[in-house]
């Protein structure tokens, strides 16, 4: 009987997205894990995989390019070979229609073998206990692929903690997507520019946010960044921006102050293990937060390396939305714009934010005498719900101090 | 510090208890002269008299019913039951008496009873006098059930019991009254709810009882040559049981085995898998599992009695066989 091809839940919160294209066409002979379709969720598009087998059907009926669908609504059908299309799902949309549509038993061919239907998540058949699922939600990881070594291939702890390792290690060149880039509709834009005034109005009527600002001598810091501009002898070679420094640094205090690498989860705070740190990066369409996971165990030439190949597919709107997720903690980088300090807003649930301002150049007072330095300002916009002021002066403290003396940090 | 029996500790509670406090006195079979069938008593007869170490005739309801009416007139009594099965014959007066009177008189009535026998399989004792009653009490509200398991909680757990307005059901296993361990000199009490982390361990959360967490210790001996890590909890008391040490020993673990030489069926450890998948779920990287002696009657034979306990092969076999989940 024909498996229907559902619409996927991308990010938590969505529950609509825009259908942008097919990448088969009706009559494909679609395998587990083919792209299938190009969906457009809250703040960027993928490619969706199917999770069965069978000959594509796309119905006349079916969404058209920049057509609003629902969660679970059905966007065609996969027939089993041979499989004689007679029409009774009728119109695809409505999630429910499709169910019901499934179910006439005289349907059922009892010398096929039936085809188990995927109804939704694909992975939902997968075995994974409990504490397992809770640690790939808090790692970031997609446990869809992971193979598991319990009792009948049960997804363990240690096997979602491999996983996240190995996704660490895997070098940033090979994880360039090969779909093709997909043409914005005026629909999407609004739709990620929705998502975003919905995310920080909420942020600002559901959080106790206080912002901090510091001066810092940055002296060192630029002297630093040039040393590797100047080292670096192949034009092709990364150097690390001042931001992927800042970021190492943020991620060396973060440890230091683990209370402000958290977040509010319904009445209580839940302190992250991990430093994932989402980069806010301006795009053509909409501001995105790609994260950079498990900073503490990146080199500061692999923050360099991922965040470049992040920003990179964040602008380009190539990034999964997978990436979009799960940060602890986040900072934006104004700097380039001129600007000196700023109240940024948070980024929920996440506890912290870090503004960075611009490098200026400025007379200051050492030992009696006026000498020129770098100086940088730092704004910390923290939630007074679950930080107080006290601890979130002395992370930004640290953070001063790494600042000013960055090198012993990150030789680590 | 010193090294002293299990039986030494409770009988060194009791009588300082005694001393302090006038108003405790014990009745049972065989307490009085001859201090008791497994020496609970020895020598409080030389101190405190008939009066207050009254031996009974063979009648548990009748003793424990008095022990009620006593409590009720404000004494503390302390039941020697020898062997728990026997008091069988007295549930009545324990359940629908003394742990609910307290309720039913509003809290006018305190029912500071202590009921103290020997429970556990061993010494080819058979059916009458192996039994394991923990679970059952541990069901009813109004009562606290204690079964510890070294010498220096016994001791401690008995003054606290001495100390208690609630009525008390206190269990020594009879195959570790003569196992010593340190205590602590001096006045020293041990709270009721409170688990006790026998041995710290990463790998595999194991909950034990009286006689199975020296088991359990040794099999987890055996494991940590081979670098297997096991934490073992003793909540000592099953009501009230210490959920929060189960769970935090859980959400480190990750794995919960519960061994119990109790039947499984309605069982302690099925409380306690109870309330781990619930509170602990998200925790649990394998699914619980109970070891727990064999759902029949004690046999004499002493092979047979040996085959329906759980031994220290066992238990390593459950161990590694909840690793592999």
């Amino acid at each position: 009987m024909p498996i229907p091809v559902i619409v996927p839940r991308l990010g938590w919160t969505m529950e609509q997205g825009v259908f942008v294209e097919w990448l088969k066409r009706d009559g494909d002979t679609i395998r587990i894990g083919d792209p299938i379709f190009v969906l457009e969720g809250e703040k960027a598009t993928q490619d969706i995989e199917s999770t069965d087998a069978g000959v594509l059907k796309i119905l006349s009926t079916g969404p058209r390019g920049g057509d609003t669908i629902d969660v679970g609504a059905t966007v065609g059908y996969l027939l089993a070979e041979g499989e004689v299309w007679n029409g009774t799902p009728g119109t695809v949309t409505a999630p429910t229609a499709a169910a019901a549509a499934e179910i006439p038993a005289t349907e059922v061919d009892e010398d096929e073998p039936v085809v188990e239907s995927n109804a939704g998540a694909g992975t939902s058949r997968q075995k994974i206990t409990p504490r397992a699922r809770r640690v790939a939600g808090e790692l970031g990881v997609d446990w869809s692929d992971v193979d598991g070594s319990g009792a009948a291939g049960r997804i363990r702890e240690a096997d979602i903690r491999a996983a996240a390792e190995e996704s660490i290690s895997i070098p940033m060149v090979a994880s360039t997507p090969t779909a093709p880039a997909v043409e914005l509709s005026a629909v999407a834009a609004s739709n990620a520019r929705r998502t975003i005034a919905d995310r920080m109005l909420a942020s600002a009527q559901q959080t106790a946010a206080v912002t901090l600002t510091t001066h810092v001598d940055a002296t060192h810091l630029v002297a630093l960044r040039k040393q590797f501009k100047a080292a670096a002898g192949d034009p092709t070679e990364v150097v690390p921006s001042l931001t992927d420094i800042l970021v190492k640094l943020t991620s060396v205090a973060l440890k230091m102050h683990p209370e402000v690498n958290s977040r509010w989860d319904d009445e209580r705070i839940i302190i992250s293990d991990e430093v994932h740190i989402g980069i806010a990066v301006d795009t053509p369409q909409a501001l995105l937060a790609p994260v950079l996971r498990s900073v503490t165990r990146l080199t500061l030439r692999q923050v360099a390396v991922r965040s470049r190949d992040l920003i990179e597919r964040a602008r380009t709107r190539k990034i999964a939305v997978a990436e979009l997720q799960g940060g602890t903690f986040t900072v934006t980088n104004l700097g380039m714009f001129g600007v000196d300090a700023f109240t940024p807003l948070l980024n929920p649930p996440q506890a912290a934010i870090l503004g960075v301002g611009r490098i200026t150049r400025e007379a200051a007072v050492i030992d009696e005498h006026i000498v020129p330095r770098d100086r940088i300002t730092l704004s910390l916009t923290f939630d007074h719900r679950i930080i107080d002021g006290a601890p979130a002066a002395r992370f930004l403290d640290s953070l001063s101090r790494l600042i000013s003396n960055p090198a012993p940090a990150l030789i680590v | 510090m010193r090294d002293i029996s299990f039986m030494a500790a409770t009988l060194e509670a009791l009588s300082e208890e005694m001393a302090k406090n006038p108003r405790i006195f014990v009745m049972g079979e065989g307490i009085g002269q001859r201090g008791g069938n497994f020496k609970t008593t020895h020598g409080l007869y030389d101190i405190y008299g008939p009066e207050r170490l009254c031996d009974t005739p063979i009648c548990e309801r009748g003793f424990v019913g008095m022990a009620a009416g006593a409590a009720m007139t404000g004494t503390r009594p302390v039941i020697d039951f020898m062997f728990s099965d026997f008091v069988l014959d007295a549930v009545g007066e324990i359940i629908n008496q003394i742990a609910k009177m307290q309720y039913m008189s509003s809290g006018r009535l305190k029912m500071p009873v202590l009921l103290r026998g020997c429970i556990g399989i061993g010494h080819s004792a058979a059916t009458h006098h192996s039994g394991n009653y923990y679970p059952m009490y541990g069901h009813f509200p109004g009562l606290r059930v204690v079964v510890p398991s070294s010498a220096a909680d016994a001791k401690g757990l008995m003054k606290t019991a001495l100390n208690c307005d609630d009525p008390v059901i206190f269990l020594e296993h009879k195959e570790i009254l003569s196992i010593k361990g340190p205590v602590p000199d001096g006045e020293h009490f041990v709270e009721f709810g409170k688990a006790r982390i026998v041995r710290e361990g990463t790998q595999v959360t194991v909950v034990a009882l009286a006689h199975m967490v020296h088991k359990v210790h040794q099999a987890a001996t055996k494991l940590a040559e081979e670098g297997i890590s096991v934490e073992l909890i003793d909540p000592r008391t099953v009501s009230p049981l210490d959920s929060d040490t189960i769970l935090q020993s859980v959400h480190k673990t990750g794995r919960l085995l519960i061994v119990d030489e109790a039947f499984a069926p309605y069982g302690f450890g099925a409380e306690v898998a109870a309330r781990v998948a619930d509170q602990g779920f998200d925790d649990l990287d394998a699914p619980i599992r109970r070891l727990n002696g064999a759902f029949a009657p004690t046999p004499y034979s002493p092979p047979l009695e040996a085959a329906i306990v759980p031994n220290v092969e066992l238990i390593t076999q459950a161990i590694r066989d909840l690793l592999d989940e």
